[in-house]
């Protein structure tokens, strides 16, 4: 990653000489930061926006944005004692990540369809029909942990800025430099939201869905529940029947619940299972879900 | 009345909801959800099994009179026939008032065209922000909960196909700790 991001700027430089002094620059970010996202690097009009390295700041600037534009498509479930409670519960999980600072937020949004999101920066959602076939608190934890681990590796930015959306997160982004010492929200516009956010309906790099079952699940067992919930979750959505519209958008942006599967499968097998005697259920499911 | 009605559909659903499944690999039965437990039996590979209950990495099955516990992923559910539903089924009924057993293309709720046509309501979003919680509230919910937290080492997987030059190289990716 560091090498390619190193010769990835080295290419933009040389073909756009009046970058070169902005590169020690960019190249000082990347090496004292090695979790800074991939710069967007091509051929890019007269802009160097888009060759930026987008940091903490920036992505949270984004994915609230994106959050605000799905939840512009389905609002919060009006129960303030479910939210709080997906809350404490993500905000567990996510405790036990290298990012436990994060400003991590979540929420149930008001859909049946079964479904969740990550956005860049510390929002999580899940909709209310995925939540109604959860059987337990670990099972939440488990979907939650997947979600997470977007959030860590910043699978979604990285799906945001290839391809077309390059320049949508190049224009989304321009001007977000000046907001560093500023505290107010910067508020992105419809427009450029609407090109960002088509990353949810493209759906990401399947190997990165793969990758946060697996960690979705080690952190789950960090924070005490068994792991192996988000198998039975798996093993729920695999039960639905894929014409059925309620899973459209996710089998259509998700591999397929036995591919997810056969992944654990050979990943994780009995590798977690010192772990499975974990918690499944708590007093405050019950309590919040009323199962 | 009407909510006498679903209270009684719920109750249905929950009776004639049985979930199966079929075996990926041939699986001892085990008298208790234990890899040293008692064997009671052996299934064959593409066995159908109804799934009893789940504890840890194992499930309870049955299957042609035979029952006992296997592990989890030796199972994989959907058989393609269109089975699912169930629960779920009653409950869009529930949630949109239509027959959740009618396939739609134009879903209620949140299809890709919802997400394309919405409009950013950062409200909501401030809204959302309020619920958050704190991690010394979530510790402590946690822990009255009777969850503890472990050490657990990240487990490495692989990626399924070689990096197509889209910047993304399990290779080269922080694993934590």
């Amino acid at each position: 990653m560091k090498t390619s991001l190193i010769a990835a700027l080295l290419a933009a430089a040389l073909a756009q000489p009046a970058l070169a002094s902005s590169l020690s620059d960019l190249l000082g970010k990347a090496i004292e930061n090695p979790d800074l996202v991939n710069s967007v690097v091509g051929a890019v009009q007269n802009t160097i926006d888009a060759n930026r390295t987008i940091g903490p700041k920036e992505e949270k600037t984004l994915g609230d944005g994106m959050a605000a534009n799905l939840l512009g498509a389905a609002p919060l479930v009006n129960n303030a004692g479910l939210q709080s409670y997906v809350n404490q519960v993500g905000r567990w999980v996510a405790s036990q990540s290298e990012a436990p600072n994060l400003d991590w937020r979540f929420g149930v949004i008001d859909s049946p369809n079964v479904n969740s999101f990550a956005t860049p920066g510390g929002v999580v959602l899940i909709t209310r029909g995925l939540m109604d076939r959860l059987r337990n608190e670990s099972e939440l934890a488990g979907v939650l942990g997947h979600e997470i681990t977007h959030v860590l590796r910043h699978h979604v930015t990285r799906a945001a800025q290839s391809g077309k959306g390059r320049e949508a997160v190049a224009n989304a982004l321009q001007g977000v430099a000046q907001y560093k010492t500023d505290d107010a929200r910067r508020q992105l516009g419809a427009n450029v939201l609407s090109g960002v956010s088509e990353v949810y309906v493209r759906g990401l790099d399947k190997d990165d869905e793969f990758e946060a079952d697996v960690t979705g699940m080690v952190l789950a067992a960090r924070a005490g529940y068994n792991p192996y919930a988000l198998v039975s979750v798996l093993q729920t959505l695999g039960e639905i029947n894929p014409a059925d519209g309620s899973v459209q958008l996710m089998f259509s942006t998700h591999p397929s619940p036995q591919a997810r599967l056969d992944y654990i499968d050979r990943n994780v097998g009995s590798k977690l299972e010192k772990y499975a005697g974990g918690v499944e259920n708590t007093p405050r499911f019950r309590a919040a879900i009323g199962r | 009345m009407k909510s006498f009605l679903i209270i009684l559909l719920l109750g249905l659903a929950n009776l004639a909801w049985a979930e199966s499944g079929t075996l990926v690999r041939a699986s001892e039965l085990k008298q208790k959800p234990f890899t040293d437990a008692a064997s009671s039996g052996k299934l064959a590979t593409g066995a159908r099994v109804d799934i009893v209950a789940r504890q840890g990495a194992w499930m309870q099955v049955k299957s042609n009179g035979q029952s006992g516990w296997i592990k989890l992923l030796n199972v994989r559910t959907g058989s393609g026939k269109g089975g699912g539903g169930g629960i779920g089924s009653i409950g869009s009924v529930l949630a949109t008032g239509s027959s959740g057993t009618t396939v739609t293309t134009g879903v209620k709720g949140l299809s890709s065209e919802q997400i394309r046509n919405a409009k950013p309501n950062y409200g909501e979003l401030k809204k959302l922000d309020g619920y958050d919680a704190t991690r010394q509230s979530a510790t402590n919910s946690a822990t009255a909960n009777g969850l503890k937290p472990r050490s657990v080492p990240y487990v490495v997987s692989r990626a399924t196909t070689s990096d197509n030059g889209n910047g993304n190289d399990p290779q080269n990716r922080r694993r934590g700790p």
